[in-house]
């Protein structure tokens, strides 16, 4: 063009030119949802066994299908639920007079295209009815990510402390060096229960070691156990559903909670998604975890967000995915944890999909570090976002689980952390933490504020401390030891929390005296205004206090 | 970065002329040279302890040649084997055949290195530094954003990967984190990745190669 | 990525390039399926326990929990864990609160819930160690259908693992099928 257009110009420089879009390819799978290439639902059942599933006879089953129609689906209930008119299926999950208990009753019935059927006929105000009505656990909650790129001790410990002092009930870590994960699961034990106690902790990495963490009580519950839509992709990810399913168990049995990991577009991503729409493989991985008996997934995209946000209608899909997981009657955490877009206007309106409706974490992965700190590769929003986080909140009166926090009350809990880590730390002769590292990370907004560590010696001092076999009760007594009284009480108590076993069960949180919260005695009760979870009452009085508001009084 | 309709079309037609071994492509300034890589015959296992292993994909220098952010794969392997020579230490190059996970790639190269230190290197440029005795997706250091992956990373990873080989506890090469890579980029890495896994045959062993 | 100069290429012969990658991406993949052995957990009412009777255990019900060394709740306390008079083992679930918790998720509705708690209360008799061998052995490509046998064996006889040794049987018929077992 000879001559730009100003506008066209001012346009080109906005955010949202910077992201990646693609259009459709439907062969390969870059499609979000209801692709011509989806089978049809159908179902065939003799003698109480799936004979046929969704236009595939038995003999041609693959891994998943198998796994899906041994495991997931209720026979008892399929013949009458396929048999059942999509739409009017559809209908149902935004009948506020149709219980969730009946729809549930159901769900265990559908084929995975049955499902791909009955959501597209939804929109996106539709999926977020369907999901304020179907999600397991009453009052929502959210999850923080707690990481930072040099995987400093100090300023972990800092991060989760804050994190949970406003209001996260489960935060997780990972690592930018492997080797680092016991240490970085650490702070997280010290520095969450320091902050809030009763809110649980995990560490993201591979799934034996994820295990061996979870084992020795290092961390209270995993949920980077990833699933995936297709054949090909699970075995590439090292794993099939039975030995994921047997992980799960091995989970339940040391009393540890989890949940699945799967999201929309992990197939495309990793070369094999047999040219299904992204949904149609999500909600495969939906069943494979139903059919496990594990209790929840996170999903809604997760690490592969850029390839839904990037085709039509992905971040409905996306929704829809999560829709998916409550329908299965399983906790969802639900997203919104990974950058993909750099524009804030996309970053918002996808944001609100989950937190208008609630779900059972809203983000299943908040930043608590900038997110130049954020191993995941960075969440949608980061603690620069807080405040605004808080306004939406007021300005809605809808719960986001977040709340407003003092600069000093910050201060004291990011010290307390550090301090009660270095005390650990010398304890389990790891080595030590400086007064420089407390005061930095005490005052710090990310890791460029840090000392570096000496890396192969704390390396070092991790595989000696794994070798000798240090367990979460070593860091109670630690803690005691050392005057950190309460926070050693509240480590004790998680522990606790793994005898009883009730943590097990759906959507499960602790609040702030260890009390459980679930599914079980908590679900949801949503049946239409007036019903289900409401921001009022004492909690809608703290919420509305913002630091900022300006009282009467004070003009 | 704009992935446009231009785009996917551009390595639609890329695949389909490097699927062409026939077709011609000097008027490309930007396609880096297919690698010069010879077969000399299925890997072994290595009995020297003065190696590192490094493994890469089929597409690798064949029907791709350059990483996401354009480094031609001769560079790559250039430096990465600079890096292990700097430390005295000597190198195999192998093609596993039968997966394009960088995790599985590089645990078989560690697996058949006589150090028990491979590297994996995928042609977008996502790698690993591995060892035998570690589960497949464990490693020793992941490169896992390939758009911050560039030269001087890989000299550094075969600088280390030689360290480990040698008994040493090197600092990790420093890791990098880019919260908007994935906007601007896993679109087009699902399309590199879908290439990456067309030449893939879990039936076709491990072979050595050799720099022609 | 570089910019395309192949702009003369046909929209015909894209239609091809796609066709082709189809072709590929489909190759290898299709192969005799599986035949599954166990049905999916249907109806639920086998237990005692009662959700909204009986749970939260730790509150409701204090008197059925002890730990895997018959441990009280209340009998786990900071004093004791500073005295060293309580051992990381004295921490550890039992069967049995599994099983009350599978009768609880029963009684909620969730039959798959406490499927896979049943599973779980077996496991809590295997050793840390030997779970992580177990589950490694389950991964793709790492056991022969013999090996895997002979796990479901082991489950049986040495952990009372019914459940577990069912679950491995059926992993080695799919492997075998699917061509995910140990390649010679």
């Amino acid at each position: 063009m000879a001559k730009r257009q100003k506008r066209f110009e001012v346009l080109g420089e906005r955010a949202v030119n910077q992201d990646g879009f693609i259009k459709e390819w439907m062969e390969v799978g870059l499609i979000a949802m209801d692709s011509p290439q989806d089978p049809r639902p159908s179902i065939r059942i003799e003698n109480g066994k799936v004979m046929e599933m969704d236009g595939r006879e038995r003999a041609e089953f693959d891994m998943i299908d198998d796994w899906i129609a041994a495991h997931t689906i209720v026979t008892d209930v399929a013949e009458e639920v396929m048999a059942m008119d999509s739409l009017t299926i559809a209908r149902m999950l935004v009948d506020i007079n149709v219980p969730r208990e009946e729809i549930v009753r159901l769900s265990v019935g559908m084929t995975p295209a049955k499902y791909v059927d009955v959501l597209k006929q939804l929109n996106v105000v539709e999926l977020m009815m369907a999901m304020q009505k179907l999600r397991s656990r009453r009052a929502p909650a959210n999850q923080a990510h707690v990481t930072n790129v040099k995987d400093s001790a100090p300023l972990l410990a800092a991060d989760a402390a804050e994190a949970t002092l406003r209001g996260f009930a489960e935060i997780e870590t990972t690592v930018g060096v492997g080797r680092y994960a016991p240490m970085n699961a650490l702070c997280l034990l010290i520095g969450g229960q320091t902050g809030r106690p009763g809110v649980l902790a995990q560490c993201a990495v591979e799934e034996a070691l994820e295990l061996t963490m979870g084992m020795r009580g290092l961390t209270h519950y995993a949920e980077t156990v990833s699933v995936y839509g297709t054949e090909q992709v699970f075995v590439d990810g090292d794993d099939t559903p039975w030995s994921k399913a047997f992980l799960a168990s091995a989970y339940a049995s040391r009393g540890l909670k989890m949940r699945y990991t799967s999201g929309t577009g992990s197939e495309v991503q990793m070369g094999y998604a047999e040219g299904k729409s992204m949904l149609y493989l999500e909600i495969r991985c939906i069943m494979v975890t139903k059919g496990a008996g594990v209790q929840g997934l996170q999903n809604g995209s997760i690490s592969c967000i850029g390839v839904p946000g990037a085709v039509p209608a992905g971040i409905r899909a996306v929704l829809a995915e999560n829709v998916a997981t409550v329908l299965n009657d399983l906790e969802v955490a639900s997203g919104n944890d990974q950058t993909f877009t750099h524009s804030p206007i996309r970053n918002t309106a996808r944001m609100l999909m989950q937190f208008l409706p609630g779900t059972d974490f809203i983000f299943s992965g908040y930043s608590a570090s900038p997110n130049y700190d954020n191993m995941f590769a960075g969440s949608t929003h980061d603690v620069d976002d807080y405040d605004d986080m808080l306004v939406l909140q007021r300005d809605l009166q809808a719960d986001m689980a977040l709340k407003p926090v003092s600069e000093e009350e910050v201060i004291a809990v990011r010290n307390k952390a550090v301090r009660a880590l270095q005390a650990v730390f010398e304890e389990l002769r790891l080595p030590a933490i400086t007064e420089a590292e407390i005061e930095a990370a005490t005052y710090a907004h990310g890791s460029k504020e840090m000392p570096d560590r000496n890396v192969p010696e704390d390396l070092r001092a991790i595989d000696e401390m794994m070798s000798r076999g240090v367990t979460g009760l070593d860091v109670v007594q630690a803690l005691a030891k050392r005057g950190f009284r309460d926070v050693a009480e509240s480590v004790l108590n998680m522990l606790k929390g793994k005898v009883s076993g009730d943590y097990l069960h759906t959507s499960a949180i602790f609040d702030d005296q260890f009390n459980v919260i679930s599914a079980v005695n908590d679900p949801n009760n949503y049946t239409g205004p007036g019903t289900g979870y409401r921001l009022e009452g004492e909690r809608w009085e703290m919420l509305k206090d913002i630091p900022s508001a300006i009282s009467p009084e004070d003009v | 970065m704009k992935i446009s309709e231009d785009m996917v079309k551009g390595i639609i037609l890329e695949v389909l002329q490097q699927m062409k071994p026939s077709s011609p492509g000097p008027d490309r300034p930007t396609q880096a040279a297919p690698l010069q890589l010879r077969e000399i015959g299925p890997a072994v296992v290595g009995k020297d302890k003065n190696e590192v292993v490094i493994g890469i994909p089929p597409a690798f220098g064949n029907t791709m040649t350059q990483t996401i952010i354009h480094i031609p794969h001769q560079e790559v392997l250039r430096e990465v084997l600079a890096g292990i020579e700097e430390e005295g230490l000597k190198a195999r190059i192998v093609r596993v055949n039968k997966t394009a996970d960088v995790g599985f790639i590089g645990h078989e190269a560690a697996k058949l290195s006589g150090s028990g230190i491979g590297i994996g290197i995928i042609s977008r440029g996502t790698s690993v530094i591995h060892q035998r005795d570690l589960a497949p997706l464990q490693n020793l250091e992941l490169f896992s954003q390939s758009p911050l992956v560039e030269l001087s990373t890989f000299r550094a990873m075969g600088k280390n990967a030689a360290k480990y080989a040698k008994g040493e506890n090197p600092t990790p090469v420093p890791v990098r984190n880019d919260p908007m890579a994935r906007p601007k980029y896993q679109g087009l890495a699902a399309l590199l990745h879908n290439k990456e896994t067309l030449l893939v045959n879990r039936d076709q062993p491990t072979v050595e190669l050799a720099m022609a | 990525m570089a910019p395309s100069t192949q702009s003369n290429m046909s929209p015909d012969a894209i239609a091809d390039m796609v066709k082709q990658v189809l072709s590929n991406m489909a190759q290898g993949q299709s192969a005799p399926a599986a035949a599954s052995t166990e049905a999916a957990p249907s109806a639920p009412a086998s237990g005692h326990l009662d959700a909204a009777r009986d749970y939260p255990l730790a509150s409701k019900r204090p008197d059925l929990v002890q730990s895997a060394s018959g441990l009280q709740l209340n009998d786990i306390t900071l004093e004791k864990v500073i005295a060293g008079e309580i051992e990381f083992k004295d921490i550890k679930i039992r069967p049995e609160t599994l099983e009350y918790q599978a009768q609880i998720a029963e009684s909620a509705g969730r039959p798959h819930l406490a499927a896979n708690m049943r599973r779980a209360a077996e496991m809590t008799r295997i050793p840390d160690e030997r779970v992580l061998e177990i589950y490694n052995s389950l991964r793709p490509y790492r056991c022969s259908k013999q090996e895997l046998l002979e796990i479901a064996t082991e489950l049986e006889s040495q952990y009372q693992a019914k459940i577990c040794a069912a679950l491995v049987r059926e992993a080695a018929d799919v492997y075998e099928k699917r061509g995910r077992l140990k390649q010679p």
